[in-house]
């Protein structure tokens, strides 16, 4: 539609584009400003050059932040979408009782990751004994204090931010799955394809674009993992659930080195546009070799 | 019509995985309400997986009483509810301006806006607390509400513009020939058009603004100001070690109101936050 005033269109873009750019687009800038400098919030800022930059390579936490939140991520993709693709599979075959299953399933997606943090950290309790606790009991194995394990904390905050998001993947490959074409299943099963075949060859192969949406989705959640290991064990113990964003928003808040934080949140920047570029990348590829 | 009909042996199996597998996602919860029923004696005695030996409601007696949690959830009302009005009032003008208005460099105007999804909140956070800082404005709503409506806004653009493509252009440009002016359409016509865009809009942002734990564990230092999930950090912080029946009812009250919406519209939330995510 012309509008009869050339400025027009800009005008319902304004308040838009005015907030947008001073909420996002400005301060990122201004982070990369920051994380040149060594400052403390309160003295002179003190120009340092890529001082802070150099200063990741040698960071022990820092090291170790990258490598738990790599772990993180893979292991959190891993459970995530597998979780929520047998789910969708299995209640894409049920009949009965399949809607209020889903229902239930994606509960947690909407509850607060603080509540979420608080429930298990009540479920995995020494004193007073938590459900966690007394299982282990009953199963004979000496209870331990899971959160405190520098071997086990990642694993269970892996766990746990996965369980409140693995609804989310069971609804978008059950919706994916139900939309299927139904003379595809039917060309299919004529020309006797076992149901395990019709995964493996047609259904999966199909939603494979959903596939990649999914990935993009929890590999960006996932880098950008904070509330559960912030809430639950604030990177601890020592370094062992330490991702890059607790690191940097414990670096930048409690330490309040605000140029040393500016530089780690580039970091984060950085990470997550690389990551998503790569499955972009993989997804052209895949879609290429099919021709 | 030919389909796969599953025998009856995969039928049990397929119920068997799929009760399994819900029991991991509702029992903790399950376990939080139950546990929230118990009085002091019960929950010191009985095996904590034991169900309550009877209905105590005194615990969410204490927890309302002792805590603040009627202020959090006012607050997260107000900062919920003013966060949504702004996100709907700029982004459907800008995404109609995108996707109905002609004027040149719509596309990257759009692509513009894009970029923000990539963007993690945390490259974002120091400058506005700084800002805030100097100005003055933590502890308030505004805080809270400035940069989520920033950061909702290029999801609620994208999701606005594909719904407002659809709308013919017909349509409007009878309007503009009947001499209605652009704002008319846009308030008279586009907007009630695209209903279904902004009750997806809402859904998918009201869940992430109700739970948003980062700028809230920043700017809010007051204990009057807190919105409902860090407002139950502090109190879990106090009172977890000492009062655990208080502790377990205030978790429960905490996500009462966001249980009680979703089980009356679960289809539409479902439906927004896949609508929400896929985008992204």
């Amino acid at each position: 539609m012309r509008t009869r005033n050339k400025a027009e269109p800009w005008l319902f873009l304004a308040p838009a584009l005015v907030v947008y750019t001073g909420v996002a687009i400005v301060p990122v800038l201004w982070s990369l400003g920051y994380s040149v400098f060594d400052w403390n919030g309160i003295d002179d800022m003190k120009f340092v050059g890529a001082y802070n930059y150099l200063r990741m390579l040698s960071d022990t936490t820092f090291k170790t932040a990258v490598v738990n939140n790599l772990l993180f991520m893979a292991g959190g993709s891993a459970f995530q979408l597998l979780s929520g693709l047998v789910m969708a599979i299995i209640l894409s075959n049920i009949s009965r009782g399949s809607n209020s299953m889903r229902v239930l399933y994606f509960m947690p997606c909407i509850i607060s990751s603080m509540a979420i943090c608080k429930i298990f950290e009540k479920l995995l309790s020494v004193q007073p004994e938590g459900v966690f606790v007394a299982l282990l009991r009953f199963l004979g194995i000496n209870p331990i204090a899971i959160l405190s394990e520098p071997n086990w904390v990642l694993l269970v905050v892996t766990l746990i931010d996965g369980y409140k998001f693995c609804g989310l993947y069971m609804v978008i490959f059950y919706s994916a799955l139900v939309a299927l074409p139904i003379d595809v299943q039917e060309a299919a099963y004529i020309d006797g394809c076992s149901w395990g075949q019709q995964y493996r060859y047609i259904k999966l192969p199909m939603i494979k674009n959903v596939f990649f949406a999914c990935l993009v989705i929890v590999l960006n959640g996932t880098l950008k993992g904070f509330d559960v290991p912030y809430i639950l064990t604030s990177g601890g113990p020592g370094s062992a659930s330490e991702l890059v964003a607790t690191y940097m928003y414990k670096t930048t808040f409690n330490s309040t080195q605000f140029g040393y934080g500016g530089a780690l949140a580039v970091f984060l920047l950085l990470e997550s546009l690389v990551a998503v570029s790569v499955v972009r990348w993989a997804q052209v590829r895949s879609a290429k070799r099919e021709g | 019509m030919k389909h796969y009909e599953i025998s009856r042996l995969q039928v049990v199996v397929f119920f068997a995985i799929a009760i399994a597998m819900l029991i991991v996602q509702v029992y903790p919860m399950f376990w939080v309400v139950a546990s929230s029923l118990k009085d002091g004696a019960d929950i010191a005695d009985n095996p904590p997986y034991s169900l309550p030996s009877h209905i105590f409601w005194g615990n969410y007696a204490r927890a309302l009483l002792r805590s603040r949690l009627v202020q959090y959830f006012v607050n997260s009302v107000v900062v919920a509810g003013l966060t949504l009005v702004g996100i709907v009032f700029l982004s459907a003008p800008a995404a109609f301006a995108i996707s109905k208005l002609s004027f040149k460099g719509s596309e990257r105007v759009l692509s513009f806006f894009l970029l923000g999804i990539m963007i993690p909140i945390f490259a974002c956070i120091i400058p506005m607390f700084m800002m805030y800082r100097t100005m003055g404005l933590r502890n308030t709503y505004f805080s809270l509400i400035l940069p989520q409506v920033g950061f909702g806004l290029p999801l609620c653009i994208y999701l606005y513009t594909s719904f407002m493509r659809f709308v013919p252009d017909s349509l409007l440009e009878a309007a503009l020939i009947d001499g209605a002016g652009t704002f008319q359409i846009f308030v008279r016509i586009m907007f009630p058009m695209i209903r279904n865009a902004t009750v997806t809009v809402v859904i998918y942002n009201f869940v992430n603004i109700w739970n948003e734990f980062t700028y809230a564990n920043t700017f809010m230092t007051k204990s009057s100001m807190k919105t409902l999930p860090i407002g139950l950090n502090d109190f879990v912080g106090e009172m977890g070690r000492r009062d655990w029946g208080a502790t377990f009812a205030a978790i429960v009250l905490a996500v009462l109101p966001t249980l009680i919406v979703y089980f009356l519209l679960n289809k539409k939330i479902m439906e927004g936050m896949v609508a929400g995510a896929i985008k992204e």
